[in-house]
């Protein structure tokens, strides 16, 4: 075992270089960015100072904070609920229609999001396709105001993230051993019990790969917010761009970054301890 | 129509003369009308850097065919993307670079910019007066404006019940949820400021709270804020009334003639873009080709004509063309208008903070 791990030392070398240069040394440079100062112009001088973080504490920023939780949360949520069933029914489907459904998820990767979520607009907007529609059924007798809304928000949230919840749920439920459900209910389980006690059980490592895999990027998507909301949802991440391009404030920016992970890792770790779940789904 | 063909005699000739001039050196060449010094250029290359879109594909490929010059041109986004992209290359990588008024300001105290030398520009003489000396170059440096923007209220006469002549008029209740506002902080906080009648470049933080409170009154009324395309909302009816950055006006109008274009009373917002040669560009004397080329009027009027900006060139307001010219040619009027110019850290954290409570509010 020993001789194996020295062998097989220098094979990984890359990769921890890699994870070195990409990932740490650039968290390191934003931690430490958020401790400087702004330059008068561009960029910051080394002054070390608090000041970033102690404005995040004004109410201004922690209600941007708590607007950009409530909305990752709601829409964790829904993609949740509307996720599981479909990777659940998915992975019970026969070989030949998981391809298909297979194919069907990942056809809209082929178009990137923003022109997907431009489609929204098109439907959502007035006199667009959804108001045409509910007034040719005669639901409503004037174009409504769908768009620049929460619940729009909401929606393009749910589209955008919806598939990595399927494919999470679906490989876990795919691996499972449906044998395990058939005792259950030999030994008298209900169906209810039966699924609670052993598929929620089962597939709960790909519940939390597909929750982190859709709360991290909801948490930072803020340009759904800004095409489908009309930029009155403030999201933390709009306030970091804006602090990075108009505001020229990059200390600060960093500072929310900072914090902005910090809260997303707290999220991840609290969830994992609530679920009581080993490691994620293929996430590891 | 005596003046045109004066004009076009003039051109004549002075083309005959261009011709002959050269006629006795190079023989049959095809580059006749390009003047000595550029000659060389031919087979070099123009690292241009500035928004997408600045130009008509028509004035880029008549530059190429005439100095056989090939044109690299790359996009920013925001004013600040090319100050970041400058800083980094230390004033090098592009040859000619256009943006705002206020980062130019920056680019000069930067040393990012270098001076120009305007005898080697034939054509420096035509650009109209009023767009320079401003505050980012008072004694005409480095910069050579390329377009004004003035932003102005639009609005949809069917679906407003009051007359709109100010930016006041924006706050009045019957707008309710139907004001379409561009993204951009100092512009949308200087309107307020104009409505208190103070200046867009106020360093006094108590008026710029006092404006911020004000602002806040202004959300219920708001549909959208949105900086890209913000006239569709216009033109769409999902809104009835649009405050619009000046190309967004010109499309409105072309989409929709029935939209009224209000010039508001408190005082105008003026923008100039221009562009200058930074300090260390790799083909400085290729800029100095296409400067030229893009300040000749027939050039130029194209220029105006494609990306709707007011025209910076005296001499190309005669070629613009009659139905556009409402709105590409400065009136008389809008003499009184303010430069958003930088202001403290203070006063411009200020104005970050009142946009994003202004836009939570909204919600």
């Amino acid at each position: 075992m020993a001789e194996s791990r020295k062998t097989i030392w220098p094979l990984l070398l890359p990769i921890y270089l890699f994870t070195l240069v990409f990932v740490f040394a650039p968290l390191v440079y934003l931690v430490v960015l958020s401790f400087m100062t702004r330059a008068e112009v561009w960029g910051a001088v080394p002054r070390l100072t608090l000041d970033n973080y102690k404005r995040i504490l004004e109410p201004l920023y922690l209600r941007v904070f708590a607007e950009s939780i409530r909305l990752a949360v709601s829409s964790t949520a829904i993609i949740l609920l509307a996720g599981y069933p479909f990777g659940y029914f998915m992975a019970r489907m026969s070989p030949r229609w998981k391809k298909r459904m297979m194919v069907l998820l990942m056809i809209p990767f082929w178009t990137s999001t923003l022109i997907r979520l431009n489609g929204w607009i098109i439907v959502f907007r007035s006199n667009g396709v959804l108001d045409k529609f509910l007034m040719a059924l005669g639901l409503t007798d004037r174009p409504l105001k769908l768009l620049y809304s929460y619940p729009a928000v909401l929606v393009g949230m749910v589209y955008a993230l919806l598939p990595y919840m399927i494919l999470s749920v679906y490989s876990s439920a795919e691996k499972m051993d449906w044998s395990l459900t058939e005792a259950a209910r030999d030994l008298g389980a209900g169906r209810f019990q039966a699924f609670v006690t052993i598929t929620l059980k089962h597939t709960l490592p790909g519940v939390l790969s597909g929750v982190i895999l859709t709360f991290i990027p909801s948490m930072g998507l803020f340009f759904i917010a800004d095409l489908l909301g009309g930029n009155k949802i403030v999201l933390v991440g709009s306030v970091i761009q804006e602090q990075l391009t108009k505001g020229r404030n990059l200390p600060f920016a960093a500072a929310l970054s900072v914090v902005l992970f910090v809260l997303t890792s707290l999220f991840i770790a609290l969830y994992r301890r609530i679920v009581h779940t080993g490691e994620p789904e293929g996430l590891y | 129509m005596k003046k045109k063909w004066l004009g076009m005699a003039m051109a004549l000739l002075m083309a005959g003369t261009a011709v002959s001039g050269c006629g006795g050196g190079s023989g049959a060449d095809t580059q006749a009308d390009v003047p000595e010094q550029y000659k060389d250029l031919k087979g070099t290359s123009l690292n241009l850097y500035t928004w997408a879109d600045m130009f008509p594909q028509e004035v880029l490929d008549g530059f190429e065919e005439r100095y056989g010059v090939e044109i690299n041109y790359a996009n920013f986004d925001y004013d600040e993307d090319m100050l970041a992209k400058l800083e980094e290359s230390e004033g090098g990588d592009y040859d000619f670079v256009i943006a705002d008024d206020y980062i130019l300001e920056l680019i000069w105290q930067e040393g990012l910019a270098q001076e120009l030398d305007t005898s080697k520009l034939e054509n420096w003489e035509n650009i109209d007066p009023r767009f320079q000396g401003q505050f980012y170059d008072p004694k005409n440096r480095f910069t050579v404006p390329y377009g004004a923007g003035i932003p102005l209220i639009v609005y949809d006469p069917a679906l407003v019940d009051i007359e709109i002549d100010g930016y006041e008029d924006l706050w009045d209740p019957s707008l309710e949820d139907n004001v379409a506002l561009i993204a951009n902080y100092r512009v949308i906080d200087g309107i307020v400021l104009k409505t208190l009648g103070e200046s867009f470049n106020t360093e006094d933080l108590s008026v710029i709270r006092e404006a911020g409170e004000k602002l806040i009154e202004l959300a219920p009324n708001i549909r959208a804020i949105e900086d890209n395309n913000t006239q569709d909302l216009l033109v769409s009816g999902e809104a009835a009334v649009a405050f619009l950055y000046t190309s967004q006006v010109y499309n409105a109008i072309n989409a929709r003639d029935d939209l009224k274009v209000v010039y508001p009373k408190e005082g105008l917002g003026y923008g100039i873009m221009a562009g200058f040669i930074p300090s260390d560009a790799p083909n400085a004397e290729a800029a100095y080709a296409f400067i030229d080329y893009l300040l000749e009027p027939e050039v130029s009027a194209d220029c105006f004509e494609y990306i709707g900006y007011f025209c910076t060139n005296k001499a190309a307001e005669d070629d613009i063309d009659e139905s556009v010219k409402v709105s590409l040619v400065l009136p008389d009027s809008a003499a009184e208008g303010e430069f958003i110019e930088n202001v403290s850290q203070e006063a411009e954290d200020l104005h970050a903070e009142i946009w994003n409570q202004f836009k939570s509010a909204c919600d």
